[in-house]
């Protein structure tokens, strides 16, 4: 193998190029016109364009992908996961091109990416599983028993996935699925099993050769999720017995055994709470999650998967497998988990994740967030003699990172590394909903959080003050009598505060926090009851500000940009928002309706002018990182006109419905 | 090359001389503090209640909104009326502020003080921000509300009142911008701020003019009409046309004037900031203890310039000839300045060293600053057999016809004919400003009350009474009493309170206040005169 073509983006496009330049192996990258100027380009040797914005108009193209390694002359091609990565017809062009092809046989994705098929397969292994409802066209079928889950027969990483709590919501469930297959996998295919609650998601990484050697390298938890996509991953499993993990691990070996599996391969199982092993599905690629495996076992997955595909035997046995320590891994993804894991889009004006970990990422400042592709900015791995330590250590390079530009989970990883159930090891798939304070976690709080708010506060006035090019040699806010303080209302997008200040001098200030005091009916004012802070600010610039708060002292970095102040201490990241001093009501008089949540698709519009809607019903469907977003109605409404129709492309904030006004 | 060398303070701010100093200063400070302190509420609780109530801003907040966030408000004679009638402040603010970044003249009615009307004090005050506002090219923004003239007072106000509307147009005409914002009742000849104005703007429901209210209708012709109808914010801006916007609220209204700034597209005229702004040596701080708070003990007003001059910097100008007039250049916050400042009374030396030294700065353009602590011209037969009296008129010449811009900062006496030397307050310069130990006369109280004695026992003596121990008693009682009242009458508050100055400020603040009164200077030309009245060789 001399020149590979990866055919992907992102972080797994950068990690791959990586090890094969370590090999000596030169690489082909594969672009979009959105991701000209993203950092895997830049991680490849050579890189070919591909066209388009959207996943089916570039990456998913199979024939120019091929195309591409053809015209490059690559020997080899790999699809890292997603995209194409368990296609098996691409696999077999690349085949039928003569290159070789990073991963399991065409023949063995097909087989195990049918879940139907795989289920088979593992009761033939011997492997412990439970019996599946297979779904004819979109018709649910009657006395499924509850919960249940519906899955697509294609694809994976929870989409097309449905979790069904009662009979009547199963027909919807089946219909939303098989729309969200057919969109994802171009498959609508799906299948009903028994759900079992408070389960642990527990997956064993396989790797087979060419010459019949199978291994596998231990066990990865993935339970923490959020919509069935995973979140925080480790290895070991801490909540599960030896017992459990002979059954799993011999389990994930016998079916490999039995279907001949080549390359790298992950067998997914369930754990339930009763301690019941049960096998779900084979993702017959590389996993998202596979470093901590890397971490824990010293070994090189991409390296193994090529050597694999060169034609080289296994250079381990199993006895040579050793798990060491324990690492864990956290998804930074551009999404508020507070707003139910909304996607966020913008430009990264900061992207900095702390140091002594391992960081996965294809994003770097500047990279512009869309919902065009996947909302993964980086993988997160420490590796640590024990789990607490590696929690602990990962939290504190969490709490330092610097995300700025789009909403992130970081706060929400901070929460859960530094949980009680978490630290436990109890940790069902359900731990989210569980746990609802984690995902409204929005960083740190109590005097980290005002002294976060107040290095924002005087980052912008020592800018106010520096870019005075009229009275810049006058004190801040000086005044020969003075009444009130300099007032300003900061927003963090969740809450509001207030903020007065008056310097004294060039180095000091007091600051009053909270609602300053307003009339009240009488025209008197309501009394002052705000918090005094007493503040110092030492070495003073557009990027450091020192400022010790009520005696002690943090120090803030600083990103300005425009009324926004991106803020990070070592107690966590923040930003601040100014909200403007006078409202522009020639815009606000504009009026408001049912707005786009986040940037997206119009994937159904469900009302049309002149329509009554009651309350909660829907009016449109947005679908954006490939997730459905239902705009419903709030109150009684009457429809005054549909201004977006299917397939527009909608901003946030964008008004879909305009209302009737009752008076109207 | 900056202009001068470093100055060398002699001045031991640990000493107990200087402590006792400032803790005295400290005193007069407070007091003066204290007046301010009540200015914002002169006009009552129940007032302030009131226009809160319904809604309204209070002037200062008002203020507060209009000018940009963390810029410094030079807010002008807080203190008129001290000592008088009328309370302090007189129910206006007027001030210097910053706007979208122009350096703006603003003034407000304070209508929580009755009713926002006028009396002689409030026209004055008005009056020196007109002349600020023209004299150093500078917008005007008036925020307006106001129930006409304080009508019993109206013998002092009227003839002198109706100017105001004459320097408004001469504003316009002089290219100076004028913005008046209705947030309340223009009334009667107060309907003229905003129909003297370049701009106006109207807050929705709460702005009205009209030059006879409803009452005044009704008698005048007999015709019965509602406020609004008459004068309301929504007719002068749909059907008179005298406003220019309609405000949603008074936010709203203050949006719209900074809005109105902004595409002025305003330039300043002067050279502005040219000199190296750096901090002097000694810290302007000690400025509080530097000057004695008893006028009489005389200091070196060197230590002033160490403490108010960038980098203590200064170039004296003959320093060996006529040494009680110090004079030389130097500059604030980056501001060139010639500063004449006393060490001592003026002799005919003196006087004409200041001429030259004028008459010099006059020649480069560049503004003075009289640092005034002068109790008069010399007298006596060898003054008077020198010239003192034709040398002082040089210095009068000179002072008189400059057209350099010209501050006053007062940091000691000022009394007699070593005021108008000085270039004192009818001497039109544009801002002066008093430390809290200035004294003000025609002459120091005890040479005064000694004057009188004098006088009074030479006309006993030509009327033949001798003056016996009654007598003795009685002239020396008057006198006593004539003392007192000429003290009382020569104080920093009696003479702000009458708007002889542009304020009393913390010596501390000194170098802020000359730098923003020299920065708006500069928003004008500046061209020094060539020629002067004859002079008497």
């Amino acid at each position: 193998m001399h020149r590979l073509l990866i055919a992907n983006r992102g972080e797994i496009a950068v990690r791959i190029a990586r090890t094969a330049h370590r090999m000596g192996i030169s690489t082909v990258g594969i672009y979009s016109d959105a991701d000209a100027t993203a950092m895997h380009v830049d991680s490849v040797d050579i890189a070919v364009s591909l066209g388009g914005t959207t996943p089916a108009t570039s990456y998913l193209r199979t024939d120019a992908v091929l195309q591409a390694a053809l015209d490059t002359g690559c020997d080899a091609v790999h699809p890292g996961y997603g995209f194409l990565a368990e296609n098996a017809e691409f696999a077999q062009q690349v085949i039928d091109a003569g290159l070789s092809w990073v991963g399991p046989t065409p023949e063995q994705i097909r087989l195990l990416g049918d879940k139907v098929a795989a289920k088979q397969a593992a009761i033939e292994a011997g492997v412990p599983t439970t019996s599946i409802i297979e779904v004819d066209g979109s018709n649910a079928p009657a006395d499924v028993p509850m919960p249940a889950l519906v899955k697509a027969a294609a694809g994976g990483g929870g989409r097309g996935m449905r979790i069904v709590r009662s009979a009547d919501d199963l027909a919807d469930a089946v219909a939303a699925a098989s729309r969200e297959a057919q969109s994802a996998f171009g498959d609508g295919t799906v299948f009903i099993e028994p759900y079992l609650e408070r389960g642990r998601h527990v997956e064993v990484q396989i790797l087979g050769d060419a010459h019949g050697d199978v291994v596998h390298l231990g066990e990865r938890e993935c339970s923490i999720q959020r919509r069935n996509q995973k979140v925080v991953e480790e290895s070991p499993s801490a909540g599960i017995t030896d017992e459990q993990r002979r059954a799993l691990c011999d389990g994930a070996l016998a079916l490999a055994r039995h279907v001949g599996y080549e390359n790298a391969g992950t067998v997914e199982f369930l754990v339930g709470a009763d301690g019941t092993v049960t096998f779900l599905e084979v993702n017959t690629r590389l996993q998202v999650e596979h470093p901590v495996t890397e971490a824990v076992t010293g070994l090189d997955l991409v390296e193994l998967q090529l050597r694999i595909a060169d034609g080289e035997p296994l250079p381990i046995t199993q006895d040579d497998v050793r798990v060491d320590g324990h690492a864990i891994e956290v998804r930074v993804v551009a999404e508020d988990p507070a707003a139910g894991w909304l996607p966020s889009t913008g430009t990264l004006e900061r992207f900095e994740i702390g140091e002594g970990v391992r960081v996965d990422t294809g994003a770097r400042t500047g990279t512009e967030v869309t919902t065009d592709y996947d909302s993964l900015l980086a993988k997160v791995i420490v590796h640590a003699p024990t789990r607490g330590d590696a929690a602990r250590r990962l939290a504190r390079a969490l709490r330092s990172a610097w995300i700025a530009g789009v909403a992130t989970d970081v706060p929400a990883l901070v929460a859960i590394l530094t949980e009680r159930d978490y630290l436990a090891a109890e940790t069902p798939t359900s731990y989210l909903d569980e746990h609802p304070d984690v995902a409204t976690s929005t960083g740190p709080v109590g005097d980290d959080r005002v002294a976060l708010l107040l290095g924002a506060v005087f980052a912008n006035e020592y800018r106010s003050r520096t870019t005075d090019r009229t009275t810049g040699f006058a004190p801040s806010g000086w005044r020969n009598l003075r009444t009130i303080g300099q007032r300003q209302t900061w927003t963090d997008g969740e809450t509001a505060e207030h903020v007065e200040y008056a310097m004294h001098g060039r180095d000091a200030a007091e600051v009053r926090i909270g609602p300053w005091p307003a009339p009240t009916d009488d025209g008197s004012l309501s009394p002052e009851e705000r918090r005094v802070v007493e503040v110092r600010l030492f070495e003073r610039s557009g990027s450091t500000q020192i400022i010790e708060v009520d005696g002690v002292r943090h120090r803030i970095d600083v990103l300005s940009s425009g009324d926004t102040v991106h803020v990070r201490s070592a107690a966590g990241s923040a930003t601040w928002t100014l909200e403007p001093r006078f409202v522009d009501h020639d815009l606000v008089d504009a009026g408001g309706g049912p707005t786009s949540p986040l940037p997206g698709t119009v994937l159904s519009v469900h009302v049309a002018a002149g329509d009554h809607v009651e309350d909660g019903g829907v009016l449109v469907i947005v679908e954006a990182m490939k997730m459905e977003h239902k705009i419903c109605a709030v109150g009684d409404v009457t429809v005054a006109e549909v201004l977006f129709g299917e397939g527009d492309r909608v901003d946030a904030g964008d008004l879909l419905v305009r209302l009737e006004t009752p008076d109207e | 090359m900056p202009i001068g060398t470093p100055l060398r303070s002699r001045i031991d701010t640990r000493s107990d001389d200087y402590l006792a100093n400032l803790r005295a200063m400290e005193a007069l400070w407070n007091e003066v503090a204290a007046e301010l302190e009540s200015v914002p509420t002169v006009g009552g609780q129940r007032y302030l209640d009131r226009h809160r109530k319904r809604g309204k801003m209070l002037v200062r907040e008002r203020v507060e909104a209009l000018v940009d966030p963390d810029t410094p408000f030079l807010e002008l004679s807080p203190l008129a009326g001290w000592g008088t009638q009328d309370a302090v402040g007189v129910g206006i603010v007027t001030g210097i502020g910053v706007v979208d970044g122009v350096e703006c003249a603003i003034w407000g009615t304070d209508m929580t003080y009755k009713g926002g009307s006028s009396n002689p004090t409030t026209w004055f005050k008005v009056d020196r921000l007109l002349d600020v506002a023209r004299r150093c090219r500078l917008p005007l923004i008036s925020l307006n509300e106001s129930a006409g003239a304080d009508l019993p007072r109206q013998a002092d106000l009227f003839i002198n009142a109706g100017g105001q509307f004459k320097l408004l147009t001469q504003l316009s005409k002089a290219g100076i911008p004028t913005i008046t914002v209705a947030f309340g009742p223009n009334t009667a000849g107060g309907a003229y701020v905003p129909g003297m104005s370049d701009y106006t703007v109207f807050v929705k429901e709460q702005g009205t003019a009209y030059l006879g209210g409803p009452p005044l209708v009704k008698m005048a012709i007999d015709e019965i009409v509602d406020e609004e109808t008459l004068g309301g914010a929504e007719m002068h801006s749909r059907t008179s046309g005298l406003s220019d916007h309609l405000a949603v609220d008074e936010m709203d209204a203050i949006r719209k004037v900074r809005e109105i700034i902004a595409h002025l597209g305003w330039r300043k005229l002067g050279p502005g900031a040219t000199e190296p702004a750096d901090e002097p040596l000694y810290d302007p701080a000690e400025l509080l203890g530097v000057a004695p708070a008893d006028v009489r003990i005389p200091f070196d007003i060197r230590e002033i310039h160490a403490r108010l001059l960038d980098g203590s910097r200064f170039e004296e100008f003959k320093p060996l000839y006529g040494d009680k007039l110090v004079c030389g250049w130097g500059s604030i916050h980056g501001f060139p300045v010639g500063v004449l400042g006393n060490n001592g009374i003026l002799f005919s030396e003196e006087a004409s060293k200041g001429a030259q030294f004028v008459q010099l700065c006059n020649r480069t353009d560049t503004p003075l600053l009289f640092l005034h602590n002068i109790t008069g011209f010399m007298v006596g037969t060898a003054a008077e057999q020198g010239g003192i009296i034709r040398n002082g008129a040089k210095l009068i010449n000179a002072v008189s016809n400059s057209t350099v811009p010209h501050l006053n900062l007062m940091v000691g006496a000022s009394y007699g004919a070593g005021n108008y030397g000085m270039a004192g307050r009818a001497y039109d310069p544009r801002l002066v400003f008093s430390w809290p130990n200035h004294r003000i006369a025609i002459m120091g109280p005890k040479q005064l009350a000694g004057v009188m004695d004098i006088v009074a026992r030479n006309a006993a003596a030509g009327r033949g009474i001798e003056i016996d121990d009654e007598m003795e008693a009685k002239l020396q009682a008057q006198s006593q009493a004539l003392e007192d009242q000429i003290e009382e009458e020569s104080t920093a508050l009696f003479s702000t309170g009458r708007v002889w100055d542009d304020g009393i400020i913390h010596p501390a603040d000194s170098r802020t206040v000359l730098g923003m009164a020299l920065s708006a200077i500069h928003s004008n030309t500046i061209e020094g005169a060539t020629e002067y009245g004859v002079w008497r060789h």
